[in-house]
């Protein structure tokens, strides 16, 4: 804005209109109306059924549709002026949008919401993915009612997932946040969770807005946040997460919403994660992590193709980020068949924790640093692909949590190459 | 002068017939209000030495509870003759002079009539449990079994375990849709009906302006319905209507029906049934946004309540003799009323709340000033209890509903005002407690402070009466974005009034879209202050916690 406000006059109009909330629901999207009226309608329901008495807005913050997905959103406010006959609702519920940009980023979108709950002085938030299409009325309940009965700050969410979706987080999030910060977080960058209204301030207050990092991958630095702030934190069980269709080219913008969120936060958070050993589990609500093991098709081959290509076409790069024993390896492990070829959790921690030296170091361009990950992160996938390819659900568990114990074990290696810089 | 010429002047001057709608109704218990001969119990002529007090509120009608002879096991709702008054409340001559002293004062008079059952204790009852052969056997409805008319609800689900009871002197079943001691009468005997007839001529003769008709929809039962509400008891309300219009134009017929909307208004007619009509849903849903911070139940109530003929009126109230009754609600809507203004679960009773209005909102006097200022600018004619213009506490340590039907507070002094008797005699304790206690609630106090809860309804009484637009008007809602504001066009000829609500605690700010109105000025009717003109822009209006405004609008 250009008179140093960030929200719009219109938006702050529709704030006033909906006033304090109890129970403030986000929803982000980008061209959605073929998911969106779905996805607000199972909303309405998740509230109607579980907080018929709390004061509930829904806020849908948009990066520039042209769908039609803000009107669709809007229209399904139950409100006197327009009754609902087939729902009967105790109150009013505003399902009220801004347009933020014409295009989307999901770290403005984010502290949009944040900036209305703020405003609101919402007690519990939740953020809903627009790409949630088997999102259930239980999700609401489950996401808000840590936070609004039993004080938590911040509800991350765990899913029923395939045992090959999801496999950044699997390799790399989830077990060096877990390593570095000390907190078994299932799901660190969340595409659903729920937040107390304090969290929320308490991040948005953080100065980091002006410096770049509103562009995206938000959510992860959120659940830092809560860390480092030392907020109560819980898991709670959704259900089935569909998994969302990906091309292999976004994989380097996954790696920079990430690992290039996770890699730039060990700095201020050194103070933290330099002095933490072990790890803890966080309270969790519902089932815990379930996996599927349905048949799935993934091209293996494909991978260590990319991984090999990779490791020749990138070994300059790799001699500036990685160790000479750790680029040996690779080199070595690229030279093999592929019934040979394997990429195992030291390797690969070794990896990722020297990247996130070199990283900090800024060796070269740290966007650069981030999009050399790629291929070896391809070439990690085929060595999980391989080893869990017949395994059963708790055998694909016990894996991870291997490498979560190699990420762990290996974490005064991070360290003692962090102060080398001293 | 005689009483019966004061009548007939009184009745000469009332030339206007829809005088109901422009009513501001006080509901009052002789028993209650004032104690005239030290016995500890109200009585008429305690009432007649009052009349000036309710003069001075503004109040243009009394609704008089039952003063009938009765066993008073239900406050007197049954009766055991229908032409007499209750020997503690005085004699007929008092009466007279109740009413008399009313009409000089242009005060009218509503009396109750309970047409759907006596007491146990009434002849008309002894005669026909007496035996099976009695010619007034049939004045009452009576079965072999208990298992006749199985659809019909139990009202009172707190005593009653069925609405048969068990006769033993004649050996058979009686209907009651209310305590057993309360059986109903047999409106399918043209000798009831011509009966009743009687007896409302009896006091119509007498002079009363009108009659609130307890317990409508009971009056036919049919195997296979759920006796209320039934084609045929309309018939007989239609034709009590067309005898009263016949005989005594000019005065009226209350309802007390709760029912739905859509099942209140055939007891309009075509304007041929009653006069008036308490909306029943409205008064738990005016509760109930207050507590949400929310228009959305008082709104929706009203979208759903059917056009009545222009003759008729509905009747509002905040709190009466009864419960707060959550009939009309859905079981959500209960649930949350209980938890929010009942959460000790004895002020719960029946299907309701037995509590007054000042507990209920937590002697918070914005909110009290709120919910008269919806009262009396909803449309209906707005209906008093006594006591609530001072803000009156309750006790709920008294069993059933007597919690709210304790003695009018009027001084400081000895019983409060009410009565020389012994406190020990008094038919009720007078409240005491610290809050709501008659040393700190009281007439006398509030009428020598300026800015007291009764001097504030006695103006807004007279800004009501000052616009019969109130009474007469149409309504139309705006619908700010902002729930919080109920907001409402009132409209009668070139008069158009704007209420605006804020249903909050917290300072609301509201865009109204008045452009209709481009040009006018808003009047703020209690201060006659004015208001900027109306412009093309919305009309922003900021309202402090609970605050309502009342604007006329003008050209200039």
């Amino acid at each position: 804005m250009e008179d140093g406000n960030f929200l719009t006059d219109d938006f702050l109009r529709q704030l006033i209109d909906v006033g304090e909330a109890d129970i403030l629901v986000g929803l982000p999207t980008h061209n959605n109306a073929k998911s969106a009226g779905a996805i607000v309608r199972t909303i309405r329901d998740g509230i109607l059924r579980s907080f018929p008495r709390e004061r509930a807005v829904i806020i849908n913050a948009d990066g520039g549709s042209r769908d039609g997905t803000r009107e669709l959103i809007t229209e399904l406010s139950i409100s006197d002026a327009h009754p609902a006959s087939s729902l009967h609702a105790l109150r009013t519920l505003h399902a009220i949008s801004t347009q933020y940009a014409n295009t989307p980023h999901s770290g403005v979108a984010l502290r949009t919401i944040l900036s209305a709950a703020e405003l609101l002085r919402a007690k519990a938030c939740i953020m809903i993915s627009p790409d949630s299409e088997n999102i259930s009325p239980e999700w609401i309940s489950s996401l808000i009612r840590p936070v609004y009965y039993d004080s938590f700050d911040l509800v991350s969410p765990t899913y029923r997932r395939h045992k090959f979706d999801g496999l950044l987080t699997t390799n790399l999030l989830y077990p060096m946040v877990r390593a570095l910060y000390g907190v078994r977080i299932r799901e660190a960058y969340m595409p659903e969770f729920g937040f107390s209204g304090r969290l929320g301030s308490h991040f948005l207050g953080q100065n980091q807005w002006s410096n770049g990092a509103d562009e995206n991958g938000t959510e992860l630095r959120l659940t830092l946040a809560a860390v480092t702030g030392k907020f109560r934190i819980c898991q709670t069980f959704l259900g089935t997460k569909d998994p969302v269709e990906r091309r292999g080219a976004d994989l380097v913008p996954a790696l920079r919403q990430s690992v290039g969120v996770l890699f730039s936060a060990l700095e201020p958070d050194f103070d933290v994660w330099s002095t933490m050993s072990g790890s803890q589990d966080v309270p969790t609500t519902g089932d815990d992590v379930e996996l599927l093991l349905d048949p799935l098709r993934i091209n293996r081959k494909r991978l260590r193709e990319m991984f090999v290509s990779g490791v020749a076409e990138l070994e300059s790069v790799f001699q500036s980020i990685l160790a000479p024993s750790t680029l040996a390896e690779l080199k070595g492990i690229a030279g093999l068949g592929e019934e040979k070829f394997r990429y195992s959790a030291e390797l690969w921690v070794k990896t990722v924790y020297e990247f996130a030296a070199a990283y900090r170091k800024s060796v070269i361009n740290r966007d650069h640093i981030i999009q050399a990950l790629a291929p070896l992160f391809r070439g990690r996938v085929f060595t999980f692909v391989v080893e869990n390819r017949n395994g059963s659900a708790k055998d694909v568990a016990n894996n991870i949590e291997g490498l979560c114990l190699e990420f762990e074990r290996l974490k005064p290696y991070l360290l003692e190459m962090w102060k080398s810089k001293e | 002068m005689n009483s019966n010429s004061l009548n007939s002047n009184w009745l000469n001057s009332s030339k206007d017939a829809l005088w109901y709608k422009d009513a501001i109704i006080y509901q009052v218990h002789v028993r209650t209000f004032q104690d005239s001969d030290g016995d500890g119990i109200g009585d008429f002529l305690g009432l007649e030495q009052r009349l000036d007090y309710l003069q001075e509120l503004g109040v243009s009608a009394i609704w008089l509870m039952p003063f009938f002879p009765s066993p008073l096991r239900d406050d007197g709702y049954d009766i055991a003759d229908y032409r007499s008054v209750h020997p503690s409340y005085g004699t007929m001559e008092d009466f007279r002079k109740v009413l008399d002293s009313a009409h000089q004062r242009g005060i009218r008079v509503i009396i109750e009539m309970v047409l759907n059952h006596t007491s146990d204790q009434h002849p008309w009852f002894q005669e026909a449990r007496s035996s099976q052969n009695n010619p007034r056997r049939d004045w009452y409805v009576w079965s072999d079994s208990d298992t006749r008319y199985k659809e019909t609800r139990i009202i009172f689900l707190d005593t009653e375990k069925s609405n048969w009871a068990w006769d033993p002197t004649s050996k058979s079943f009686y209907w009651h849709r209310f305590f057993s001691h309360q059986p109903d009468l047999n409106y399918d005997n043209p000798e009831v009906r011509e009966q009743m007839w009687d007896v409302m001529k009896y006091w119509l003769e007498m002079g009363v302006d009108g009659f609130r008709l307890d317990a409508v929809p009971y009056l036919v039962e049919r195997e296979g319905t759920n006796c209320e509400n039934l084609p045929e008891t309309h018939a007989i309300l239609k034709d009590l209507r067309r005898r009263l219009d016949e005989h005594f134009p000019g005065r009226m017929l209350l309802a007390e029906a709760n029912q739905w909307p859509a099942d209140l208004r055939p007891y309009f007619g075509d304007a041929d049934e009653f006069h008036m009509a308490f909306h029943f849903p409205l008064m738990p849903r005016m509760f109930m946004g207050l507590k949400l911070e929310d228009r959305k139940p008082i709104t929706e109530i009203l979208q759903q309540t059917p056009e009545i003929p222009a003759s008729c009126q509905w009747s509002l109230f905040l709190r009466n003799h009864d419960e707060l009754t959550l009939e009309m609600v859905t079981d959500m809507e209960r649930d949350y009323m209980y938890d929010m203004y009942a959460q000790n679960k004895t002020m719960r009773l029946n299907l309701g709340i037995r509590r007054r209005l000042a507990p209920l909102l937590n002697n918070d006097r914005r909110r009290i000033e709120l919910m008269n200022s919806l009262l009396m600018s909803l449309p209906g004619t707005p209906i008093i209890y006594y006591g609530d213009e001072i803000g009156m506490g309750d006790n709920i340590s008294l069993g059933d509903r007597n919690g709210v039907r304790t003695p009018m507070q009027w001084s400081g002094g000895w019983n409060a005002g009410f009565s020389t008797a012994e406190p020990e005699r008094l038919y009720a304790p007078i409240i005491h407690d610290p809050v709501y206690g008659y040393p700190a609630v009281n007439v006398v106090a509030q009428r020598e402070s300026e800015h007291s809860l009764f001097h504030w309804m006695r103006r807004l009484i007279a800004v009501r009466k000052s616009s019969a637009v109130f009474g007469r008007g149409s309504i139309e809602f705006l619908y700010p974005a902002n729930h919080r504001i109920l907001a409402y066009w009132r409209r009668l000829g070139n008069e158009t009034v704007l209420i605006v609500n804020n249903l909050s605690s917290a300072a609301q700010a509201v865009e109204l879209d008045l452009g209709r109105y481009k040009g006018n000025v808003l009047i703020e009717m209690f201060g006659n202050n004015l208001f900027p003109r109306v412009r093309d822009l919305p009309y922003l209006l900021t309202l402090g916690p609970y605050q309502a405004y009342w604007f006329r609008l003008r050209r200039v």
